[in-house]
């Protein structure tokens, strides 16, 4: 099976956030970076299909030099070869955008998988893969847990609220994004480092796949969520205090 | 005087066919010996060669060859009577060279010691006396071999090393024999045969058993690796560990064959003592097994047949066997090299060290904590950021940054910093120093961490570190010098015991015995409470002087009063004497010889039942309710500052400002693992006994109101084991909890 695994390098996740002067991104000088951790598990489940079925996983990523590190961190743990699509203002793009670069380096290969994380941990908008499947004209899963192989394609098993699964099967090539948890994810060797030195990384500029067109969302502003505490005594009966309780968590909480 | 003292008799002429049989006897020995020495030799010398290794400086080798060897000593210290028959056998041979060279030239016609001569005669006693321990000695070890049967040399019988004694008995009989017998005639002649006979058998079973330490030993020692615990550095690309034959070194290749199946190292393993896999002695035999049946080009897995994967993974890393061994095996390097081997392949499968990997892969600390609670901490005590200009950088290590005992301790520490107005900062962000990783083989990790520390202690211009944990310390001075130059770093333990003269001994007013409010002489309270009272199960009220003397309430209570299991009012002296108000008195309050008034909890003012088994007395009114030489306090040497530090006076010289000390059996360098090293603690439950609950049963036996630890890693592994005992137990606290306890709490705020 060839299998591209779409890997995001973002912020560490314990990293302490500051917005930026201009209010519309986090101060990025302090910061520490890795792999996303959904995509982590992308290609996880990629290479325990590769050990079972034999076949080639190709890491595929957007970013600035910087990403280089994380897609080393793949090679290292097993990945055979990776696309580096260089691209300073990936920032800039929207969900959209970034997906038509990958898209396009998707196309080249033409995978029998394309495995992404369900979503990533600094923006979390859960769309790119889905889009990247549209772009391809291919079909695909959402919040996968697992992928068995079949004669027919693939089986998955999708996670859906409360405990409750879905058993899904698709013809391949197909794209799916995958939910963390659902392996056991491997740690980097030294083995895995020193044989990375030696695999091929194919780099492409994000120009030469898909011109930046403006995008169709703009990310307008970015603020911590403010935190207060107020807190409001209500009297009366209770049906009068459940009442205006309603009341205010209407029109004042905005939460129903 | 000496003409009346036995003559030794050689025979005076040997016969041509003697002399041929002797000649042909000698090379068919020395034939069949090369046989099998020889193919010895050739695998270790066919091993590859060890990375890393300098003869030079040689002085170190040079003097543990003399004392190890020559002197026999860690043979006698570590099994003293053992030791000591088995220096006679080995000093024995050791005379006995010129000996056996007579002997032999004898057979030609040309002796060259003459039993008339005086240079010569005293020379003979001078064996003879030897001979003569050697027999007593042999035959001792026979005995305890074959007949006491000590658990440590295994269960199976050694008929080789019954024959072996017999022959060495043998040679000595003979030689003392040959001193009452004529030169002339059949007996002399007989037993120059039976000496030469058992000569000839002896030499080439050299090498087909352990007695090969005979010829290897002392280069084992001489060629040892120089240091104790020397990781070896991993060599070139294709490096990753002890995996296979071929990457057999030399050095491990001659201690594999140097090993004399004593079972020392495996006597004082803590996994091995309680019911694990793992059994050092079988380590190295097992290496040595791969070796005889494979050699060292051989590219099978050492870990399979000949080795288990899960018992080198059962390793705490503490080092009493290599530190025990007297041929000189280290078994350290061997232990995590087989480690290196299986992490650094990826080979190794186990859930919990994958999440330690992967904690320290993306974050910072081993813990999988949020970095954010470190500097929570720091805010929280206020303690100093290191800027360049203090003295010393406080590291906080994982355990002192994020676990809640660990910084109690280091918050404890810190006050007595500001006490002695000491200069000092803690930096903005640590990473973890690597020891976990780098005990469990992960070099890829390792490397990450060491350098992306070293590189912040360079930016921050840091000179000289001080910390309280030991795995810290061994970790930043010697495993980071792979990676950089490590600033100077010492142990919370070596700074508190250069200060000793200005740490306080005795509770500070407002505490303790004398004051208002608390303790046993107040105005209100003293032993006064609405429960059990003096509860405690043990000795209750034992002393051998003026027991309970005071002028009032004396012991008041509405409850039990004196309430104990155990030996209840126990004095000879003056018992309860009273006359007036509470327990009052000038000096120090209840100050004996023994055990003064030791309640097994502390006993909080004001409550009702005044029981509160496992609070920490830090968190308690500081209620230390005796003077220095009451309290018994047992400190447990942690191994990375013990055996792999030679750091042992120090904290106890800190421990005994604040009590009596006691010493548990195993202490010192032999002391008795607390199961956390070697990446142990981070991984989950231990098969059979836990090695924390067998060494603080241990420590509990010694009597001791308090076990005093210096590693956080020890604090927590028998604050756990103590826990689930449910029976009360000793306060358990870091020597500088110890220490703090007497220091007024207005040092807390930073200066």
């Amino acid at each position: 099976m060839k299998i591209i695994v779409a890997i995001k390098q973002v912020p560490d996740r314990d990293a302490p956030i500051r917005i930026d002067a201009a209010g519309k991104w986090i101060e990025e000088s302090d910061l520490q970076y890795a792999m996303n951790e959904p995509d982590a598990y992308a290609l996880e489940e990629a290479l325990q299909l590769k050990e079972k079925h034999g076949g080639e996983v190709i890491v595929l990523s957007a970013g600035p030099e910087s990403v280089g590190t994380t897609i080393r961190e793949a090679l290292a743990k097993g990945a055979d070869r990776a696309i580096h699509i260089v691209c300073d203002d990936l920032a800039s793009r929207d969900a959209l955008g970034v997906a038509r670069l990958l898209a396009e380096a998707a196309k080249q290969e033409s995978p029998d998988l394309l495995l992404t994380g369900l979503q990533s941990e600094d923006l979390g908008l859960g769309q790119t893969g889905v889009i990247v499947a549209e772009l391809l004209g291919l079909p695909h899963a959402t919040l996968i847990l697992h992928v068995e192989k079949t004669d027919t394609g693939i089986e998955v098993k999708r996670e859906l609220e409360e405990g409750w699964f879905q058993t899904i099967q698709l013809p391949t090539p197909a794209v799916l994004t995958i939910q963390s948890g659902g392996a056991k994810l491997r740690y980097a060797t030294l083995m895995g480092i020193k044989r990375a030195k030696m695999k091929e990384v194919k780099q492409l500029a994000a120009a030469d796949l898909a011109s930046a067109t403006a995008p169709v969302v703009v990310l307008e502003q970015l603020a911590l969520p403010r935190k207060q505490r107020s807190t409001q005594m209500l009297a009366g009966t209770p049906k009068e205090t459940a009442a205006a309780l309603v009341e205010k968590l209407r029109t004042e909480a905005h939460v129903l | 005087m000496l003409v009346s003292l036995p003559a030794f008799a050689e025979p005076q002429r040997f016969s041509l066919a003697e002399k041929l049989l002797f000649t042909a006897l000698t090379i068919a020995s020395a034939w069949a010996f090369w046989l099998r020495f020889g193919v010895v030799l050739n695998k270790i010398l066919k091993s590859k060669k060890d990375p890393g290794f300098h003869l030079f400086p040689i002085a170190k080798r040079v003097r543990d060859f003399v004392w190890e060897v020559l002197f026999q000593a860690k043979v006698i210290r570590e099994r003293p009577l053992a030791g000591l028959a088995h220096a006679f056998v080995f000093w024995a041979f050791c005379a006995f060279a010129l000996v056996t060279l007579n002997h032999a030239a004898d057979a030609f016609g040309i002796p060259f010691l003459d039993p008339a001569g005086p240079v010569s005669r005293f020379y003979f006693y001078f064996a003879a006396v030897f001979a003569a321990a050697c027999a007593i000695g042999i035959l001792a070890l026979f005995i305890r071999r074959f007949l006491i049967r000590p658990k440590w040399l295994g269960e199976k019988l050694s008929w080789e090393s019954g024959f072996i004694a017999l022959l060495i008995f043998v040679l000595m009989v003979t030689y003392l024999a040959s001193f009452f017998v004529a030169d002339t005639g059949t007996s002399v002649r007989l037993l120059w045969w039976v000496h030469t006979l058992a000569l000839l058998i002896f030499l080439p079973i050299i090498p087909h058993t352990k007695h090969l330490h005979l010829l290897l030993s002392p280069f084992t020692v001489f060629l040892s690796r120089g240091s104790f615990s020397q990781i070896p550095p991993l060599n070139g690309d294709e490096d990753f560990g002890l995996i296979a034959g071929a990457d057999l070194t030399q050095i491990v290749s001659l201690q594999a064959y140097s090993c004399v199946e004593c079972g020392r190292c495996t006597e004082h393993c803590p996994a091995a003592n309680t019911g694990k896999l793992l059994n050092p002695k079988e380590i190295i035999l097992g290496v040595r097994a791969y070796l005889n049946d494979l050699g060292p080009a051989c590219d099978q897995p050492l870990l399979g047949k000949y080795n288990s994967q899960q018992a080198v993974f059962q390793c705490t890393t503490c080092g009493a066997c290599e530190f025990q061994c007297p041929v000189g095996i280290e078994h350290l390097p061997i232990l995590v090299g087989l480690r290196r081997g299986a992490v650094n392949t990826g080979a190794w499968d186990d859930n919990y060290g994958a999440k330690l990997f992967l904690n320290l892969e993306r974050g910072s600390n081993s813990l999988g904590l949020n970095p954010a609670e470190r500097d929570k901490f720091i805010e929280k005590q206020q303690l100093p950021i290191f800027d360049g200009t203090q003295e010393y950088c406080l590291w906080l290590g994982c355990m002192g940054g994020y676990d809640p005992k660990g910084r109690e301790i280091v918050a404890d520490f810190a006050r007595i910093m500001n006490y002695l107005g000491s200069s000092y900062g803690v930096l903005r962000k640590e990473k973890c120093t690597g020891d976990p990783v780098r005990r469990l083989g992960n070099d890829l990790l390792f490397q990450q961490l060491a350098e992306a520390n070293l590189e912040v202690l360079a930016q921050n211009k840091v000179k000289k570190i001080v910390t309280i944990c030991p795995h810290c310390v061994r970790t930043i001075q010697e495993d980071w010098k792979e990676y950089g130059v490590p600033p100077e770093i010492e142990h919370h333990s070596e700074f508190l015991a250069r200060f000793a003269d200005k740490l306080p001994s005795q509770p500070a007013e407002g505490y303790g015995l004398q004051n208002e409010g608390y303790g046993l002489q107040n105005e209100g309270y003293g032993l006064q409470n609405e429960g059990d009272g003096l509860q405690n199960e043990g000795y209750g009220l034992q002393n051998e002087g003026y027991g309970l003397q005071n002028e009032g309430y004396g012991l008041q209570n509405e409850g039990y009063g004196l309430q104990n299991e155990g030996d209840g009012l126990q004095n000879e002296g003056y018992g309860l004497q009273n006359e007036g108000y509470g327990l009052q008195n000038e000096g120090y309050g209840l100050q004996n010889e023994g055990y003064g008034l030791q309640p097994v909890h502390p006993i909080l003012p004001n409550s009702p039942g005044a029981l509160a088994p496992d609070v920490s007395p830090s968190r308690v009114p500081q209620v230390p309710l005796l003077g220095p030489g009451n309290e018994k306090i047992v400190f447990h040497d942690p191994c990375y500052l013990g055996r792999y530090r030679n750091v042992y006076e120090e904290p106890r010289t800190v421990a005994a400002l604040a009590g009596e000390l006691v010493e548990a059996p195993r202490n010192r360098e032999r002391s008795f693992c607390c199961g956390a090293g070697g990446g142990l603690t981070f991984l989950g439950e231990e098969t059979g006994e836990r090695v924390s609950h067998h060494r603080a049963a241990e420590l509990v036996a010694t009597g001791a109101q308090t076990i005093a630890t210096a590693c956080p890693f020890c604090n927590s592994m028998f604050r756990d084991a103590l826990a689930s005992t449910g029976e009360p137990a000793p306060h358990l606290l870091d020597i500088a909890q110890l220490v703090a306890r007497s220091i007024p709490p207005a040092n807390s705020q930073t200066r």
